[in-house]
């Protein structure tokens, strides 16, 4: 469906006859009746005046209902709440604005929790549901049920075990965005990380087979699970390369959660080495922290080690504005402990950003060339990490080989190539087609 | 448009109803168009209403009016027609209900029903974690018409009226005020027209929007609409605060101040606020010139004064026979009251106590409803002038009936001790026939 922006000031719904409508501050305005508040409408963020959602509000201030707006400009669900305040009931509504779809807050041992979500008249019946992954169970069934060409590729393995369950689908894979093992350096040992089990242990039947990003996974899980099938298909691409363009100061980049599994500290700490040799560089950090603690201490880090004019930690950025910044750095770190791929590298890549990585599994050894396209160091080597990222900062030569071999790396990734990477996969109108490959497998 | 407002219509009616279903039928004897204004929802409410002679579509329930459902066709639901979302299920029967589990045993709702044909009245409807969370209401035309959501501790959190889609047109909110009691904070309105979204703090707001309503759909400049207040809590302020202009009629169907004294200070709180306000309203409507001149008196309105009685006695009843004492029960006393404590009733059983001593052959027949205040304190204070003087076998309660005429053609006297009455329909009433 179309998008139609709903400014909140022309909200049909608000007698204007009967109430004012205050802007408080670009998140929300305050509905009025007679001096006293009776609803809010809160902003969507990153719009000007855009409706995100529509409170109704007691004589006590309480919220009592609230209308949930889509994007798209259309009202999507309606909220009651418990006394506490805690969200009661939900009813989701189809385009015409009738009730499709309930889900019921109440205590689940103890905890209040969805307890229930009932389709209403779905194809002339009722259907409850106990838990959001029956009714997911439930959408994916119908959805496939009129496609005898339908394939599932089940991406987010918290889910694994409702596709598990889908009846009916032409083939079913796993594709793995992540280490399986918890001893990813050690291929055959270590365990199986729990999030996987499903797919690679308890379930493994109903599945088809798996996608993994590298030989080197494809490896361990055919070593681990010889009657598996595995397939290679990288779960990067990009669309073209771009020329890079040169910075204000030297700059290096780290793109990535800011998760323990991402060690950003040490990328902070291997900056302190590198700004004794380049004194003017800057290591720019974005993404996001898992908690405030964890950006808390960063920020304590920085300032401990006098980089507070070095290091920048940045938010979040969107696909548009990270291209700006891969456009303008001269080095992308990765202190990962380990990687399946590395999607950052081969974005970074395409616009000839050589890559200074850890050696760790999978994707380092085959993103990285030690020498090529940039420089591999061995894990928790920071030393030596800084050796690297300073002559790329300072010797002009070999960042431009670097960078052009970068260049030439991405290129592998870019759409048009990459069933030239992934016998089977191809693309088609621009877009991955890789029904094929798994079809094939069948 | 002409409105007659009352919060209720019940099957048990009292005088307040039987005084607007009279003047229904002398505007049907005079072609005379006219609105019956229901406010309280009743999912009771189109049976008892027809059976009064007010067919739906003079019949508007403010409910009703915002759920768009005034006139529906009739499908009562039974429990075959329920879908639980559930597969598998299977019910037992009990005396008003039926207990729906699914193919685990579980508990997956209550279907309670009324009448030989097991008409669903409501559903109590349980999650699969043994929550009850919502009770559903039907009314008596088959339409599922209010949603009551509960909360984890097992008391109601929201209440809503749906449209016929199911959507809620019309919720009520609970909130724990500062001792952590749940008490109504708030009605939402969704216009069924226009879809605006109102919030009310009280009933009486939402009474006032509904008001409005009607005024503006009915608007004429020819006949301007008439808005008669028959029960004043329903709409004695709403009628003050009107948008655009009607006629507003505050009709008083009892004594406004103590029987005995019209002067007395303290008044009848029903219409304390309405004689404070008198002005506000364009006209007051007593049933006896003793009262008109008795308002006029006290208050000097320039609101004007009718005198309108309630009773309507039918030509049937006019020309029928005078039934001769011959044929009536030797000592028969009738009264036709709530045993309400304005009725003193146990003055007039003490009365009889003393005919009953005289004439032993004496009985006394109390037809109505007991008025529930304070455990039914009234039909208490009978009885115990009924124990003290051994009446058992005298004095009958005969229940509520709608069959005055038999009850009345078969007695000698009538008995009337109540302390309020505008003008008191049952007792005049038994004149005609004697």
């Amino acid at each position: 469906m179309p998008r139609r922006e709903q400014n909140l000031r022309l909200l049909p719904e608000v007698p204007l006859n009967k109430y004012h409508v205050d802007g408080v501050s670009a998140n929300y305005s305050v509905i009025k009746h007679a001096g006293r508040e009776v609803g809010r409408i809160n902003v969507l963020p990153a719009t000007v005046g855009l409706t995100m959602d529509v409170e109704s509000r007691d004589l006590r201030g309480n919220i009592v209902a609230r209308e949930n707006w889509d994007w798209r400009g259309f009202k999507s669900s309606q909220d009651h709440f418990h006394p506490d305040g805690s969200v009661a009931s939900r009813t989701y509504f189809n385009r015409q604005g009738r009730p499709v779809l309930e889900e019921v807050w109440m205590n689940v041992n103890g905890q209040l929790a969805p307890s229930m979500w009932e389709l209403l008249n779905y194809r002339g019946h009722n259907y409850r549901f106990n838990t959001e992954d029956q009714l997911f169970l439930f959408f994916l069934n119908e959805l496939i049920s009129k496609d005898d060409q339908a394939i599932l590729i089940s991406d987010r393995h918290t889910l694994d075990y409702v596709v598990a369950d889908v009846q009916g689908a032409k083939a079913k894979w796993g594709y793995l965005h992540g280490v399986h093992t918890d001893k990813p350096a050690t291929p055959g040992r270590g365990h199986i990380l729990n999030v996987y089990r499903t797919l690679l242990q308890d379930r493994a039947d109903a599945f088809d087979g798996v996608f993994v990003a590298t030989p080197e996974q494809q490896h361990e899980l055919q070593q681990r699970f010889p009657d598996m099938t595995v397939r290679v298909a990288p779960d990067t691409t990009v669309p073209t390369t771009y020329d890079h363009q040169a910075g204000a100061q030297p700059t290096v980049i780290f793109v990535g959660r800011f998760g323990p599994d991402k060690r950003p500290e040490q990328a902070i700490q291997m900056m302190a080495q590198v700004v004794q040799r380049v004194p003017n560089a800057q290591l720019h950090l974005y993404g996001y922290a898992p908690d405030d603690a964890t950006l808390a201490n960063l920020n304590r880090q920085i300032n401990k080690l006098g980089l507070k004019d070095h290091v920048i930690v940045g938010a979040y950025l969107s696909q548009r504005d990270l291209a700006h910044v891969y456009a303008t750095a001269d080095v992308i770190v990765q202190t990962s402990s380990s990687e399946s791929f590395g999607m950052n590298l081969v974005e970074a890549m395409s616009y000839g950003v050589p890559v200074v990585t850890y050696n760790v599994p999978y994707g380092a050894a085959n993103l990285v060339r030690n020498g090529d396209n940039g420089y591999v160091v061995p894990d928790n080597a920071t030393k030596q990490m800084a050796a690297k990222v300073s002559k790329l900062l300072t010797d002009k030569r070999d960042w431009s080989a670097k960078s052009a071999a970068a260049l030439a790396w991405a290129r592998e990734f870019t759409y048009g190539r990459d069933d030239q990477v992934v016998e089977g996969i191809t693309p088609i109108n621009g877009r991955w087609n890789i029904t094929q490959s798994v079809a094939s497998a069948n | 448009m002409i409105f007659f407002i009352n919060s209720i219509m019940q099957a048990n009616k009292s005088g307040i109803e039987f005084a607007q279903l009279k003047r229904i039928e002398l505007f049907n004897d005079h072609h005379e168009d006219y609105r019956l204004i229901v406010r309280d929802w009743d999912p009771k409410l189109h049976p008892v209403t027809r059976a009064a002679g007010v067919p739906d579509d003079k019949l508007i329930n403010m409910f009703e009016y915002f759920q768009d459902a005034m006139t529906l066709p009739d499908h009562p639901v039974h429990l075959a027609d329920l879908d639980f979302g559930v597969g598998g299920t299977h019910a037992t029967e009990e005396a008003t209900r039926f207990l729906v589990y699914n193919a685990q045993n579980q508990l997956v709702a209550r279907v309670n029903f009324t009448g030989d044909d097991q008409v669903v009245t409501s559903t109590e409807l349980f999650d699969g974690f043994g929550n009850l969370y919502r009770v559903d209401y039907y009314d008596t035309r088959g339409f599922r018409t209010l949603e009551q959501w509960y909360t984890p501790d097992n008391k109601i959190g929201t209440e809503a009226w749906l449209d016929v889609h199911g959507l809620p047109v019309v919720e009520k909110f609970y909130r724990p005020d500062n001792t952590g009691e749940l008490t109504a904070t708030g009605w939402r309105l969704t216009d069924r027209n226009d879809g605006k979204v109102y919030m009310f703090d009280t009933v009486e707001e939402l009474t006032l929007q509904f008001l409005n309503d009607l005024n503006a759909e009915y608007w004429s400049q020819e006949h301007p609409n008439i808005f008669v207040l028959d029960r004043g809590h329903v709409a004695d302020w709403g009628l003050l605060h009107l948008d655009r202009p009607a006629y507003t009629v505050n009709h008083l169907h009892n004594a406004h101040a103590s029987g005995q004294d019209p002067m007395a200070p303290i008044v009848n709180n029903n219409y304390e606020f309405t004689l404070n306000a008198i002005n506000g309203y364009d006209a007051i409507v007593s049933s006896t010139h003793k009262q008109s001149a008795d308002v006029e008196r006290r208050y000097h309105p320039t609101a004007k004064l009718f005198t309108i009685p309630v009773g309507v006695v039918p030509d049937r009843l006019l020309q029928a026979p005078r039934i001769p004492v011959s044929e009536r029960t030797f000592g028969k006393m009738v009264v036709f009251a709530r045993i309400a404590p304005e009725k003193q009733l146990d003055q007039l059983t003490k009365a009889f106590a003393q005919i009953h001593a005289a004439v032993p052959a004496a009985t006394l027949d109390l037809y109505g409803y007991a008025d529930n205040n304070n455990n039914y304190a009234a039909k208490r204070a009978v009885q115990r002038v009924i124990d003290a003087n051994h009446l058992g076998d005298a004095v009958t309660f005969k229940g509520y009936t709608t069959d005055v005429d038999t009850a009345e053609n078969d007695a000698m006297l009538y008995g009337l001790t109540s302390n309020m009455e505008a003008l008191t329909s049952p007792s005049w009433k038994p004149s005609p026939t004697g």
